[in-house]
């Protein structure tokens, strides 16, 4: 690897790796709706592919219209905005002109979550797992760091297929191997362990991999799946996990309706019944605060992982 | 023609008449057939559609994918009768299939469906969304230097949505001008004319604010849906609308120029009768 992705911003990884795409394959074009700064591709995609760089202006509607019409010849759009803007905002757009037409577009969604952060609570959108989880033909995608984001993307600009990517947009730690591939229907298991099953997905990875390892280091064995793909949803890797530990603890930055736990809680309550302590958003809305406030208003961040892999090794009792 | 590869079929204006009575009859029976369905604004498009696919389009109906043809986007999608017997008549798919509109398993649905019928470009239902399609269609032909033309077809009602007037400004900042906009305003929608409801007027103003060159034609003469399409084509520069003056439910007349036309329920015998009675000239079914 010639540049240490790692040490960037996500963002920035997103446009690095969208220029490297649009080199290997022209039919790969960079869909904005004036958000390209934030997204990472202006300038690297815009100044370097001026004719694969599209900014629609303020008008997400628009630029999924766009993506499907592009798509329908040929074209491999990558369309950005933050994730409120790019899942639930166009809902409906993408549902009938990408899903239903089951056109190659791929939607990304920035920022999701708490990480929305200054911009508060009108743009922490938690639902987008949920919603993009619901509708057939997509593929929701939340990788957990740079090395997995190219891997996920390399996948997309191949694959033919409608995808949701949630795009982290700060620096994470590198917690993936350097010679990691992506493959959607595999869950990646970051930790082996016995006690506890402990499931994550896209930005929580990050912050579950430490609290594994300390309660390893007390004797406290929890297997760690993190998952990339959230559907398709890798139902066998948990199944197997579920058998072996007895309990499970999912993690997520967002509502903790409909997205990874409730995935989880799905699969597990039809193919091996399990007791589950979900983790992120209940039922509400975000607003502007810190991480750390946000974490432990909602119950979600590294002691309350914590916290909740020691209730489910004694049976989920405190 | 402009840039005009592919021969048109001469113009008979008693064939041209004879078949769009055909064409009114069999998508009457069509949706009377299963029992509901979109008359109104299939009717109205009868005399567009046939001279789009019968005298400007560049099409190839034995290769439905050819990457010459010229796209239509018909974003009122619920109008895709019209657009079944205008493929179905230049021989994209059998005839036969026209009897199975919405049956179960049909190749045939109430919306227009790029996914399971040969010749159709995009998947349209939602409203306000087709141009939007269009506009990266005729977006993508421009970056590959290909000359095909890009046609797309928008409701007065649909014309309500936002998102057309996104559309309709990128269309016009990157001056697309091998798309081509034609509105069926037939100045009704489901609740009642576009009047009432939500005024669209003043319309053509507001398509030449937004950096359209403008066109009106009656949407049911023939030689003016041909020489105003034409002269539309001409132009250079920028995206083109044409405002077609249409009739909902042109040629039924019990339903002609009303709003419940729209959408018509045909519960029983009586009403089938009563819906095919009111069409001027009988035909043969294809199935």
């Amino acid at each position: 690897m010639s540049k240490d992705f790692c040490d960037m911003e996500m963002r920035f990884v997103y446009g690095e790796t969208l220029c490297e795409l649009i080199e290997q394959d022209p039919k790969v074009m960079c869909l904005e709706a004036d958000l390209s700064k934030a997204s990472g591709t202006n300038p690297p995609v815009a100044a370097r592919y001026p004719a694969h760089f599209l900014n629609v202006g303020v008008a997400e509607a628009n630029m999924i219209g766009i993506g499907a019409g592009l798509a329908s010849e040929g074209k491999v759009p990558f369309c950005a905005s933050f994730s409120c803007f790019a899942s639930r905002r166009v809902y409906d757009q993408i549902t009938i002109s990408v899903a239903y037409a089951n056109v190659n577009v791929k939607i990304v969604g920035t920022a999701p979550g708490i990480t929305a952060g200054p911009n508060g609570g009108t743009h922490m959108c938690f639902q987008d797992l949920a919603i993009m989880r619901a509708m057939p033909n997509m593929h929701v995608y939340s990788p957990c760091d740079a090395i997995e984001l190219r891997a996920v993307m390399r996948h997309m600009a191949r694959s033919r297929q409608p995808t949701y990517m949630q795009l982290i947009r700060h620096k994470v730690a590198r917690i993936v191997d350097p010679d990691y591939t992506f493959d959607p229907d595999r869950a990646v298991v970051l930790r082996e362990g016995r006690d506890v099953t402990l499931v994550s997905t896209g930005y929580m990875t990050q912050f579950a991999v430490p609290v594994v390892d300390g309660l390893a280091r007390e004797g406290i064995s929890v297997e760690l799946l993190h998952y990339p793909s959230v559907k398709p949803f890798d139902a066998a890797t948990l199944v197997a996990s579920a058998r072996k530990t007895g309990g499970v603890v999912t993690v997520e930055n967002q509502s903790t309706i409909g997205g990874l736990g409730g995935a989880v809680c799905e699969v597990l309550s039809e193919q091996c019944p399990t007791r589950v302590c979900r983790l992120g958003v209940p039922n509400q809305f975000g607003e502007v605060a810190s991480e750390q406030y946000l974490f432990d208003k909602h119950g979600f961040g590294p002691s309350h992982i914590e916290a909740a892999c020691r209730r489910m090794r004694n049976g989920g009792n405190d | 023609m402009e840039d005009g590869t592919q021969p048109q079929a001469a113009f008979d204006r008693d064939e041209f008449d004879r078949r769009a009575a055909e064409w009114r009859y069999v998508m009457t029976d069509m949706i009377c057939r299963a029992g509901s369905g979109h008359l109104g604004g299939a009717l109205s498009l009868v005399e567009i559609v046939m001279t789009l696919y019968y005298r400007i389009m560049r099409i190839d109906p034995a290769n439905p994918h050819w990457d010459g043809r010229d796209r239509l986007v018909l974003s009122k999608g619920h109008a895709a009768p019209v657009l079944y017997l205008a493929l179905a008549s230049r021989g994209f798919f059998p005839a036969a299939w026209l009897g199975t509109l919405n049956a179960d398993g049909t190749r045939l649905p109430s919306h227009a469906d790029a996914r399971c019928v040969p010749g159709i470009d995009m998947t349209t239902g939602s409203l306000g969304q087709g141009l939007s399609c269009a506009c990266g269609a005729a977006y993508a032909a421009r970056l590959d230097g290909k000359k095909h033309r890009v046609f797309c077809i928008v409701g007065d009602g649909e014309s309500d949505e936002g998102q057309n007037w996104e559309a309709a400004m990128f269309a016009a900042h990157h001056k697309l001008d091998n798309l081509l906009a034609i509105t069926d305003y037939n100045r009704l929608q489901i609740d009642g004319f576009t009047d009432d409801v939500l005024s669209l007027e003043p319309l053509c103003d507001k398509w030449r604010a937004f950096g359209w060159e403008v066109f009106e034609m009656d949407g049911h003469d023939w030689d003016a849906i041909y020489d105003t399409l034409n002269a539309a084509l001409a132009v250079h520069g920028k995206p083109r609308m044409v405002i077609a003056h249409t009739i909902k439910a042109k040629g039924c007349s019990i339903v002609e120029n009303k709003a419940e036309s729209h959408n018509i329920k045909v519960p029983d015998r009586a009403t089938y009768e009563k819906f095919m009675n009111a069409l001027e000239t009988k035909a043969t079914l294809p199935y």
